[in-house]
């Protein structure tokens, strides 16, 4: 199948919406956090494991709407279209269940998106303050990437 | 009393390579557990180079950051910059011309060629085989003076400005650039057929690292190792920025995924870079002035988002800038080929000697200062349960001498 | 085992010359536009600070024209850049945004020194004393 085929089907099924455009031509749909998981396993049945990979994760911190936005940025092979699955989560408790045991790729991202923004990915084990942000910033709690700490 | 429980010892040890080892030139941590000599379980430990581009970047200008980006990292500073740079093009709408685009392609392949041979020069360093080493590297010295023709330094170009680039190149520097490259032709080819028939070479990279298909997919490994492994990643194929749609070149690929297969796959990328930059000198456009004037350029920036991809040295390379209408950027987010490729990895360790960790880790073409970023722990499949002296010597404090357990 | 391929390579690099440059006795060749130090000429700076705003590193600092110097009558503020070069990384954006075109560029790489680590004093030396 097709990558277009599988996201109009995800589309249909309800696990995605269409969002938008990032420049250049990057079609952008969001997803409820909740159905992260389902939206992968799904993915994967349509479009086979290698089919595609998740090339990185993005958090961003939105202070003035009170959410932080996450968003995976997933490569479909062969034809190497970059395709983005935008969600967003409370700022107080960002909390998303983890990809790592389906698309083992994610790892890197996920582990760089607790640590300079506090985005709990639940389930994986990786997780860690001090990946590279330095003892004395993450000894204080400070989540460097938000808009509001003070580094 | 009856006997119900043996206890065995096993011998593992726990050897950390870095962050500053002779073996590894660079800030990196590897814990590797070992059965004697073979590898049971690797972690990466980074942190040690960090330095918060992306939060600088947040409190710099929009042009400033064209240059701060360009330090993220020494080898591939052109390509860090480009893609910048085309992000915030696409910001604000501005197409630079056909000159400008196809002196931006010679600069990232000269940057291509000079990272290759680089790498292959340090994994003959890697292996013991020095003499090969200081030669690629002399040979090396050519595309850094070709470097220093164009952009008017060896290393860190500052070549691309949003717009175009920052000078332009005349006949005379052209006869030269041309001259250059011949020469170093002929040398690549001399080093590959070195890389393709020594015993030594051989002995050392064939077999080992291998990286199957399906593994570089579910990994997201990208670059070299990804097209040594049969899978056909090249954002410069698929993206087609710049001139890289005009400029005929061959996506290469290899079927044998080992780190024989990544070195030599170097070699023929460089081999290929060297056609593609020949074809550029003789094919340069002269559709006007590649240069813009910097005093002139837009100073407002409307909010969009951009993301955008290049194919540096090392692999896929993207960016992601935001901007809310201020005059610095909401957000910057740079995601390195180094990433993925030195953290998604360390399964392909296991099994193999300790002497080959660093043939493995070469292969990757690790940049530090790239990546600048992340721990991992390898969860996967294949690691056998056992107990390590650590945890042994807690259990049993006299049974094992706790100098073993570093 | 057969002959290392390198083998021939290396008998013949052993009786060449070696390929280092033996940088104090013999100067390293460099291009004439390469990018080296450089500084303002205060004969058409203007004291506008642009460059000072727009440089990454922060190298360029804003400083009053001493008194014992005639400050031209264009550089109504008499500020003029001083760059700190262990600060500069050699972009050269400060020569690029200068709207007077002020910067003189040069292409001298020998930075190490033990008195000019500010411009200051080259930028000075295009302004005539004043007389008495």
């Amino acid at each position: 199948m097709s990558y277009k085929e599988a996201l109009n089907k995800l589309v249909e099924e309800g696990l995605l919406n269409v969002f938008g455009e990032i420049k250049p031509n990057r079609k952008v749909y969001s997803f409820d956090w909740s159905k992260i998981r389902e939206l992968f396993t799904k993915l994967i049945d349509l479009v086979g494991v290698e089919g595609f990979y998740v090339s990185t994760i993005i958090g961003t911190d939105l202070i003035n709407d009170g959410t932080i936005r996450l968003d995976y940025y997933v490569v479909f092979l062969p034809e190497e279209e970059t395709v983005v699955f935008r969600t967003f989560l409370p700022r107080e408790s960002p909390e998303i269940d983890s990809l790592v045991d389906i698309v083992p790729g994610v790892l890197a991202g996920e582990c760089e998106a607790y640590d300079l923004l506090g985005i709990v990915f639940k389930g994986n084990p990786a997780l860690k303050r001090g990946f590279f942000v330095p003892k004395d910033v993450y000894e204080k709690g400070i989540y460097p990437l938000r808009k509001d700490a003070k580094v | 009393m009856a006997v119900t429980k043996v206890v065995e010892i096993p011998y593992t040890l726990e050897i950390p390579v870095g962050p500053q080892h002779p073996a590894l030139h660079e800030p990196l941590l590897l814990k590797v557990y070992a059965d004697g000599e073979e590898v049971v379980k690797v972690e990466v430990y980074t942190g040690y180079n960090h330095r918060g581009i992306e939060k600088l970047a947040e409190k710099n200008s929009f042009y400033r950051n064209i240059f701060i980006v360009g330090r993220v990292c020494g080898i591939c500073n052109n390509v860090h910059a480009n893609c910048y740079v085309r992000a915030l093009e696409q910001i604000l709408g501005i197409e630079p011309n056909n000159r400008a685009k196809y002196l931006r392609v010679l600069a990232m392949e000269l940057e291509r060629i000079h990272s290759h041979m680089l790498i292959n020069a340090v994994m003959a360093e890697m292996i013991g085989f020095e003499s090969l080493f200081m030669n690629i590297m002399l040979d090396r010295e050519r595309i850094m003076k070709a470097k220093e023709i164009l952009t008017g330094n060896r290393v860190v170009g500052d070549y691309m400005m949003v717009g175009g680039v920052r000078r332009d190149i005349n006949d005379e520097k052209r006869d030269k650039l041309i001259k250059i490259l011949d020469k170093t032709e002929e040398r690549i080819k001399y080093y590959k057929n070195v890389f393709m028939e020594d015993d030594t070479i051989l002995k050392r990279l064939v077999d080992v690292g291998i990286l199957t298909k399906t593994d570089v997919v579910k990994y997201a490994i990208i670059g070299p190792p990804a097209r040594a492994s049969g899978v056909k990643i090249d954002a410069r194929a698929s993206d087609k920025y710049d001139a890289y749609g005009e400029i005929p070149f061959n996506v290469i690929t290899r079927k044998e995924g080992d780190v024989w297969a990544r070195m030599i796959l170097r070699w023929d990328e460089a081999l290929e870079s060297i056609n593609m930059c020949k074809y550029i000198l003789e094919k340069l456009p002269s559709d006007g002035n590649p240069v813009p004037d910097e005093k002139r350029l837009p100073r407002r920036f409307p909010p969009c988002e951009a993301f955008t991809r290049v194919e540096a040295p090392r692999g896929e390379l993207t960016y992601y800038v935001m901007s809310d209408g201020k005059p610095m950027p909401y957000r910057v987010k740079i995601r390195t080929p180094s990433v993925n490729n030195i953290l998604n990895t360390a399964h392909v360790y296991l099994g193999h000697t300790i002497a080959d960790i660093p043939v493995i880790l070469a292969s990757w073409d690790p940049c530090i200062s790239c990546m600048e970023r992340v721990t991992v722990l390898d969860l996967i499949t294949g690691e056998r349960k056992r107990i390590h002296l650590k945890e042994l010597a807690r259990r049993r404090e006299k049974w094992v001498n706790p100098r073993y357990s570093i | 085992m057969g002959k290392p391929k390198i083998l021939d390579l290396i008998l013949r690099n052993l009786f060449s010359k070696p390929a280092t440059i033996e940088y104090p006795k013999k100067e390293t060749v460099i291009e004439p536009d390469a990018r080296g130090r450089h500084y303002a000429d205060l004969n058409k700076c203007i004291g506008c600070s642009l460059c000072s705003i727009e440089c990454p590193a922060d190298a360029i600092k804003m400083t009053p024209i001493p008194s014992e110097y005639e400050p031209p009558k264009r550089n109504p503020r008499k500020i003029f850049p001083v760059i700190n070069y262990l600060r500069c990384v050699y972009c050269y954006r400060c020569i690029s945004v200068c709207p007077t075109n002020a910067y003189v560029s040069t292409n001298e790489y020998r930075l190490a020194t033990t008195k000019t680590v500010f411009s200051d004093m080259l930028s000075l030396s295009t302004l005539p004393k004043k007389s008495g």
